[in-house]
């Protein structure tokens, strides 16, 4: 029994819910719908984008609010007539209401690092529920009744069974649209953000953007949780919208497994069903109707997060073998266009006079290098030589205090990464920063995001399934050429370090670069690896590539490099062809340290 | 509004603050330590205060209970795991603090008659019966989960805090209470009158702040602290315990936050969920103070009373959302001016 | 296939229970969350209803809705789908009460609410059909507040309520009848349930120098503006809503409330009645049967409302019975009408008179003005 059959089971059964199920079971799975929605939006945010949000409770409440007064206000401003005549048109604009909020909230506290944004997200969530019950137009904290029943063309969905079908069709739509757009080239760019807005950046992500699109995305199905929830109730007041159910939307999240799309419908299940059912068992198992529920409640999430601390969904999904739902082969497509590449010898990267300060300190002081194309240039020294700091301001993570940094002639110092990476520079990094859990062919292909043009839009409905062919297509060439076709399907977390080095690599080729900026990527790999890694290296050189490597390992160095240039506190002490740069007196004395 | 009520509104909002800043370093040191975001710590005000009510209304209070049953579940535990690894002077150790310990307070309480006792022993015992709590909530919920991401670490203390307002609840019932002022007396400072208790409050704030910075830097306990919270893996390779650590900080944490209920309780009404809204408003001091800083963790939650001061008398009605949003751009100034090392998570 | 036996299992149990014909009641509280002070009163009075109603046994089916609509609402699909209540008694809170009354409009189950708001019960509203309720409504105790204010030379008030439901409820009531009457309101301060300050809004109010402040809170928590006012030297007069009426209250506020007004349901000075009021009686025995059991001086009036609901049901049930069998449709409807049709019910908080549109059936003998004297209420 495969994956297929399990969802058609599933499928099958929420179908025919309504039919075999106690009555109260089907309102219960109307709720179970609406949370879903709502931690859906989660998984997309936190499990997937890594950006905690307790503040989904108050989307849900725009949706809500904005259904409750269109729907119910008897002489509506001219403008705004039109989406007062029916529910749909409400839902049109509370999607516009939500869509505008969440962009303005977004562009605010999105740009909060670390805990300021879960913080952020708190205080317009608190903020938006003291509004709601604030503001005498939505009725106050009393609330707004007599919100209207939705109809369908014609058929008035009043019963509890009829919104079943409605509120369903819209979750499982949600899921078919996240899932989608997660197994495309916009969301390998939201799952890159949790690799780091650093490696993100560097393979042309625009974080700044996919951020905004999961933040909009996760408000938007709040939005719809909340119109379903207004028609369903017929009710509206601020209570289900405050922080406290926000912070329960999230644990929701969590429990069922944050990292998955059926996560969000696990989680959503299992609070709601448990709630239940202890109010229907406690009182008969301690025999008392003391306000047990709660607590018994909180310490059981407490077990279940110590036996599966990645949520439950890991766990349910282990039960169903796998099979047909894994990519086991990548379809030929036709090949990605190409770059110009550039004349051997040509220079790529010139560095002029480059000083960088932190503070008082000088980590950079006057360094000058160059890259030709077809060449491997080496930069080495001593630890805290400043090597890294050379590397991060070539390739963008910052800036130069003065001096020039230029790639084939136009000056890029100050350019953002993702900018440098477009114009043909390709890197990889010290500490590995692959997606542990994605396919190393997801990875790669993270590498050639620049190279395809489909948006969001078209990603969610599958419609630029001939682009992301060819992107796949172009992952898989990658690895084949970095000799790991073999391991293209596994998860990149169980390659062994070495391997994770080279799909970096590929990933960084994937980009179709001119230049390659490799830091350390000898560091940790075994004697075997390291010849394997120098024969690559030579093939790219061969293949016109210019190489920028950064190591301290000298034997590795010298066995490959054209020119070696030396580094010690910051100053560059030495330059030249491997042999001259090792007999120079002031390397020997860097390196060996005054052994006299 | 003229100066007078100005002042009056620093006065109230420096009182608040300084609960606040209590909470917020409390926050911030168990973050820093264990990585956990320590939602649960407000419901320790609210037990502080409730408990030290209880003994002035002659109850004994539920705190006493749970006490007790958590001491028993930790004695378990750790008996078993101690046994298995053959170490009985440890189950001596274990049975001994969470089984013995508990036990005799109790029988203090039950058989001592804490109403008549003097208010500082009551405030004692208090303390007595609420501060274990910490070490071993720390034990049971978040010990085995060290290693878990923060994430996960920030929903167990959700589900912790559901579980601590369900027992507040039973314990002390939905009404409030008051406890009896360290102090009766008022003084006048020029036109404003200050009353006893609020000078208790900033003094015993600014207090304990020294003391705790004392603690950090003279004490071995203390470097050991922070060492555990610069580096966690440097600290352990050191020989200083991850448990040891983290047991310490809730130790503290709650010290702190049963401590600030207990002060708190005697000028205002204290329920049993009044703790939410202190928690978090001490949580946004803390990261104001961007959860590393403790003197700006302080002025945040300085801040935070003020505004919350000044914007019940402009707006009373829309006090949170002035609050809440009025914190959003000093969000944004912290976050760019902060140097943010990214996380290798 | 398990599953379609399941549900015929389920089938054939749920009409067992029916052949029983035991009346279900089912209740709604608010036992936790923000208004569990009111919520927990309630709750234990069900302890102390009558088992057995005109000889058939009454099977009460308590559950809590944590002060939350949803959940609120939730449990009124469960009482009435799964649980097949004849009747819901509940909620505890006017926004919880409003959003349950689509549900029992649609399952056509008569619901009588413990809530204060006269929405609740509009008349114009077709679905209020199905709708009672017990307390008195918000407007009956501000024309009681705002005729005392009158009568003892107040011209200026200073309101300052809790940020929700009851707060707002109280504020709309109050400023329309004080805007008939010509009283001028000077200030309208906010303040949460839980905070620890009110100071600000005490300097406002202090700077508004009004002749009075109204207080709108419910138990415990309605302290705090009146402490904080008296310690700032506000020496006008503090009247108080039925919210507070616990001992709780006097506990927590202590010698700051000598003097306070505050309108109330009769229950709360039952004692000091006239033996001549026939509430006295029945108030009386509410008060002693729920001191027994839960101690004494622990009653409210807010329990007092569950109590009146099942006097409804004491009454109503009997006549309901002659026209159809418990469980069914025919006995929610002619539960209903038997409510509807209710006159001269003696009730702990009043006298009701029932009719088609007045689902409350309360009048001025539904309410007295107290004070707060030697620490203990004081019927004027």
């Amino acid at each position: 029994m495969g994956p297929r059959v399990v969802l058609a089971v599933f499928l099958a059964f929420l179908a025919l819910g309504p039919a075999i199920l106690p009555e109260f079971y089907v309102t219960l799975l109307n709720y179970i719908g609406l949370y879903g929605l709502v931690a859906l939006g989660l998984v997309l945010l936190t499990g997937v984008g890594g950006l905690t949000s307790f503040g989904q409770a108050a989307f849900v409440g725009v949706g809500a609010y904005t259904t409750a007064y269109l729907t119910t206000t008897q002489d509506l401003p001219a403008a705004l007539a039109l989406f007062g005549s029916s529910p749909w048109l409400a839902l049109a604009a509370g999607l516009l209401v939500t869509a505008a909020v969440a962009w303005l909230l977004g562009a605010v506290t999105l740009r909060l690092s670390g805990h300021y944004l879960p913080l952020g997200t708190i205080a317009w969530g608190i903020s938006l529920y003291f509004l709601f019950g604030n503001l005498g137009f939505l009725g106050g904290y009393t609330g707004i009744t007599g919100v209207p029943a939705l109809s369908l063309f014609g058929f008035e969905l009043a019963d509890t069974h009829h919104f079943y079908y409605l509120i369903w069709a819209a979750l499982l739509g949600a899921i078919w649209l996240t899932g989608n757009l997660l197994d495309s080239r916009e969301g390998r760019a939201i799952r890159a953000l949790k690799g780091g807005t650093i490696m993100a950046e560097s393979m042309g992500v625009d974080t700044a953007r996919s951020k905004m699109v999961v933040f909009v995305i996760a408000a938007l199905y709040a939005c719809v949780s909340g119109w379903l929830y207004a028609h369903l109730q017929r009710f509206v007041n601020p209570t289900p919208f405050g922080l406290q159910i926000g912070i329960e939307y999230l644990f929701m999240a969590v429990i069922g497994g944050a990292a998955h799309v059926w996560g969000a419908v696990v989680g959503a299940s299992l609070v709601t069903l448990l709630k239940q059912w202890l109010q229907d068992w406690l009182p008969e198992v301690l025999g008392t109707t003391g306000n047990f529920e709660i607590i018994v409640f909180g310490l059981l999430m407490i077990f279940v997060l110590h036996r599966a601390r990645d949520g439950l969904w890991p766990l349910l999904a282990k039960l169903v073998p796998e099979g047909a739902g894994e990519r086991t082969a990548v379809p030929a497509a036709e090949p990605l266009s190409r770059r110009a590449p550039a004349p051997a010898g040509t220079v790529l990267l010139e560095a002029v006079d480059v000083v960088k300060e932190f503070g008082g300190l000088v980590a950079n002081d006057r360094m000058s290098i160059t890259v030709k194309a077809g060449e491997i240039m080496a930069l080495i020294g001593p630890n805290g030589a400043g090597k890294s700091t050379m590397f991060n301001l070539v390739s963008g993570v910052t800036e130069p205090t003065s001096g020039e940094v230029r790639y084939c002639g136009e000056r890029i110092d100050g350019l953002e990464a993702r900018r440098i990476a477009q114009r043909g520079m390709g890197r990889t990094f010290q500490h590995v920063r692959l997606l542990p859990a994605m396919s190393v062919l997801e990875n790669v292909a993270i590498g050639a995001h620049l190279r395809g043009r489909r948006g969001v839009a078209a990603a969610v409905l599958h419609a630029e399934r001939a682009e992301e062919a060819r992107l796949l297509a172009e992952a898989a060439r990658q690895i084949e050429r970095v000799g790991l076709a073999e391991h293209m399907f596994a998860q990149a977390g169980s390659l062994a370090l070495g391997k994770q080095r080279i799909v970096e690599i590929a990933r960084a080729l994937a980009g179709d670069p001119n230049l390659l900026l490799l830091d350390e990527p000898a560091a940790g790999l075994r004697y075997l690896e390291k010849q394997a890694l120098a024969e690559l290296l030579r093939k790219l050189r061969g293949e016109g590539m210019g190489i920028l490597l950064v190591e301290h390992d000298m034997d590795f160095v010298m066995g490959l490099a054209d020119r070696v240039a030396v580094m010690e506190f910051g100053q560059k002490i030495a330059e030249g062809v491997p042999e001259e740069v090792q007999n120079d007196p002031g390397v020997i004395e860097a390196y060996l340290g005054g052994v006299d | 509004m003229d100066l007078q009520i100005a002042l009056l509104l620093g006065q109230d909002g420096i009182v608040n603050g300084a609960v606040y800043a209590l909470l917020a370093l409390a926050l911030v040191l168990v973050f820093a330590v264990t990585r956990v975001i320590f939602i649960p710590q407000g419901e320790f005000v609210a037990f502080g205060a409730l408990t030290l009510a209880s003994f002035q209304a002659g109850k004994t209070p539920g705190t006493l209970w749970l006490l007790i049953g958590m001491g028993v579940a930790v004695a378990a535990i750790d008996s078993f795991s101690a046994w298995q690894s053959r170490r009985p002077r440890r189950i001596l150790q274990v049975v001994g603090w969470n089984l013995a310990y508990p036990l005799l307070v109790g029988a203090a309480i039950r058989y001592g008659a804490p109403q008549e006792w003097p208010l500082a022993l009551q405030v004692l015992f208090a303390m007595a019966v609420v501060v274990p709590l910490g070490p071993m909530i720390y034990r049971l919920a978040y010990q085995p989960l060290a290693e878990a991401s923060v994430l996960v670490l920030l929903i167990v203390s959700v589900a912790i805090h559901m579980a601590l307002v369900g027992l507040g609840l039973l314990f002390f019932g939905a009404e409030g209470s008051r406890t009896t002022p360290f102090s009766d007396a008022s003084f006048q400072l020029g036109d404003l009158m200050v009353n006893g208790q609020s000078l208790w409050v900033v003094a015993a704030s600014a207090a304990l702040i020294v003391v705790l910075y004392v603690f950090f830097e003279r004490t071995l306990y203390g470097k050991a602290l922070r060492a555990t919270a610069i580096n966690r893996t440097g600290a352990r390779l050191m020989g200083i315990s991850t448990t040891m650590a983290g047991k310490l900080s809730f130790l503290l944490a709650v010290g702190i936050g049963a401590l600030s209920g207990i002060l708190i309780a005697p000028i205002t009404t204290v329920y049993y969920d009044t703790g939410f809204l202190i928690g978090l408003k001490g949580f946004v001091g803390a990261i104001v103070g961007g959860m590393a800083s403790y003197p700006v963790a302080a002025a945040g939650a300085v801040l935070v009373g003020l505004l919350e001061s000044f914007s019940s008398f402009w707006a009373s009605a829309f006090k949170e959302v002035i609050v809440f949003t009025m914190i959003i751009p000093v969000l944004v100034w912290r976050s760019l001016t902060t140097h943010h090392v990214e996380e290798d998570e | 296939m398990k599953m379609k036996s399941l549900a015929v299992g389920l089938a054939a149990a749920a009409f067992a229970a029916l052949a029983q014909a035991d009346i279900n009641v089912g209740v709604i509280v608010s036992a936790t969350g923000p208004a569990a002070s009111l919520g927990i009163p309630e709750k234990n009075t069900v302890a102390l209803l009558p088992t057995t109603i005109a000889g058939q046994k009454i099977n009460y089916i308590v559950l809590d809705d944590a002060s939350d609509t949803t959940t609120a609402v939730k449990n009124t699909r469960k009482l009435i789908a799964e649980d097949k209540v004849d009747v819901v008694v509940g909620s505890t809170i006017t926004p919880n009460s409003l959003a349950m009354i689509d549900v029992v409009a649609e399952g056509e189950t008569p619901m009588i609410s413990m809530a204060a708001s006269s929405k609740i019960v509009d008349p114009a509203n077709p679905k209020v059909k199905w709708v009672f309720k017990t307390p008195q409504n918000d407007v009956q105790m501000s024309t009681a507040i705002v005729e005392h204010m009158t009568t003892h030379g107040v011209k200026t008030v200073a309101f300052i309520g809790f940020s929700d439901a009851y707060g707002e409820g109280w504020y709309n009531e109050f400023a329309k009848v004080a805007e008939a009457r010509h009283l001028q309101i000077v200030a309208n301060e906010r303040y949460n349930r839980a905070d620890t300050s009110v100071t600000g809004q005490v300097l406002k109010i202090m700077s508004a120098k009004p002749d009075a402040v109204l207080i709108a809170g419910s138990g415990t928590p309605a302290a705090l503006p009146q402490v904080a006012l008296m310690e700032r030297g506000y020496k006008g007069k503090f009247y108080q809503t039925h919210g507070v009426a616990n001992n709780d209250f006097l506990r927590v506020v202590g010698k700051n409330v000598e003097g306070t007004f505050l309108p109330a349901g009769p229950v709360l000075v039952a004692a000091q009645l006239p033996d001549s009021n026939p509430i006295k009686k029945v108030a009386l025995d509410y008060v002693t049967k729920y001191e027994k059991a839960y101690g004494k001086g622990s009653v409210s009036t807010f329990g007092a409302h569950a109590w009146d609901a099942s006097r409804l049901l004491f009454d109503a049930i009997p006549v309901a019975l002659k026209k159809a069998k418990p469980g069914s449709k025919e006995f929610r409807a002619a539960l209903r009408d038997a409510i509807e049709g209710l006159k001269n019910v003696t009730l702990a908080h009043g006298i009701s008179n029932m009719s088609p549109t007045d689902h409350l059936g309360f009048d001025q003998r539904a309410r007295v003005m107290v004070k707060i004297e030697n620490g203990a209420w004081k019927l004027q």
